[in-house]
């Protein structure tokens, strides 16, 4: 699963999910790509649980880019412990996604089992996505 | 090839956020013309006439511009800004641009048939640049750059070099960067196995400038 090797603080503010994805919103090196269209916090096993199901369809060939990185550390209180006494430990990673990020690119596929990949891909995830091609996007 | 196509445009009062943004519920794109020394210019255009020459390939095409029914200019499509979500186009760049002027533009890549790493070895192709930049006259712009893959074996690659451009034209992106490339397939069992070790090798990450903290020795007294 993807985490961090290092950092720079093990804990981090929950920061707002305000807006639309700036950066990162367009297809840089694939066909093929899926995009989020809600904001949420994915966490590590998310995108491993998507990354599987897409390369598990595409069986061989093709070339898979995962476009996003958790790198926010996520900390939780253990069970029936009181408030206070400080911020919980950190439990699991996530990353930060907008609306209009791509998360995932396929490329070296047919059309119809990158859009099935993708579909598949997208089951594993919690929020909206919308599939996206270069063809659509330079038209 | 290059078709000229033509596009009416109306001078636009107002700048700013705001008035874009009532311009284009007004069905309304919100745009801006320069070059040639002149001023720019911000201007307007209907997201109809837009829209229908975009799929006549405006975007390699020099456009004849009409204001007020008049013909002022010829320009080049520059810089189309796009909603990422709702795909919605949201602004335009034109260039003022004369018939035989030359000009860069940057021009998609399209590849033909099917290597033969791929056809034959298993192999997978990686579009490495999906744009190339080119200089030419900007009358005959190609609407896009076509490469034979249908030789490439496996751990073979086209770079920008190694392209045939049309008559007049030279290419701008250096020439020893790869555009096409076929490398060999990962198989399923490899990726399966890469999972596994991500899995394993994950740990507490290190904190910067923090010392890592070793382990007593073992056997030695304290």
């Amino acid at each position: 699963m993807l985490t961090p090797k290092r950092v720079k603080w093990r804990k981090v503010h929950r920061g707002r999910m305000k807006g639309r994805a700036m950066r990162g919103n367009a297809l840089t090196f694939g066909e093929t790509g899926l995009q989020a269209l809600e904001p949420c916090w994915l966490t590590n096993r998310q995108i491993e649980a998507a990354r599987i199901a897409m390369t598990r369809h595409i069986k061989r060939g093709g070339k898979v880019w995962i476009k996003i990185f958790p790198d926010k550390s996520v900390t939780k209180k253990p069970a029936e412990v009181r408030m206070g006494a400080g911020k919980g430990n950190p439990e699991f990673w996530v990353a930060v996604v907008r609306p209009g990020r791509v998360l995932f690119e396929l490329s070296g596929v047919e059309p119809d089992v990158a859009k099935r990949a993708l579909q598949l891909a997208a089951s594993k995830l919690p929020i909206r996505t919308k599939l996206i091609t270069r063809e659509e996007a330079q038209a | 090839m290059a078709q000229q196509l033509n596009l009416t445009i109306e001078h636009r009062e107002g700048v700013g956020s705001t008035k874009a943004r009532a311009l284009r519920k007004d069905g309304k794109i919100p745009g801006v013309l320069y070059g040639h020394g002149s001023e720019a210019q911000a201007i307007a255009l209907a997201r109809r006439g837009l829209d229908d020459i975009l799929h006549r390939g405006a975007r390699t095409s020099l456009i004849t511009l009409t204001m007020d029914g008049k013909r002022v200019d010829t320009a080049l499509l520059r810089e189309v800004q796009v909603d990422p979500v709702s795909r919605r186009i949201v602004h335009v760049d034109l260039q003022r641009v004369s018939a035989d002027e030359t000009v860069q533009a940057r021009l998609p890549v399209v590849t033909v048939g099917t290597p033969e790493g791929v056809r034959s070895f298993g192999g997978v192709m990686d579009v490495v640049l999906h744009e190339l930049e080119v200089e030419g006259p900007a009358n005959k712009l190609p609407d896009r750059i076509e490469i034979d893959v249908n030789e490439l074996g496996i751990h073979q690659h086209v770079t920008a070099g190694e392209i045939a451009l049309p008559e007049g034209f030279k290419m701008i992106t250096p020439a020893e960067n790869t555009v096409v490339a076929v490398e060999p397939s990962k198989t399923e069992k490899l990726l399966e196995e890469a999972a596994v070790s991500a899995v394993t090798e994950q740990a507490e990450p290190e904190i910067v400038g923090k010392p890592v903290e070793e382990p007593p020795a073992e056997g030695v007294p304290e």
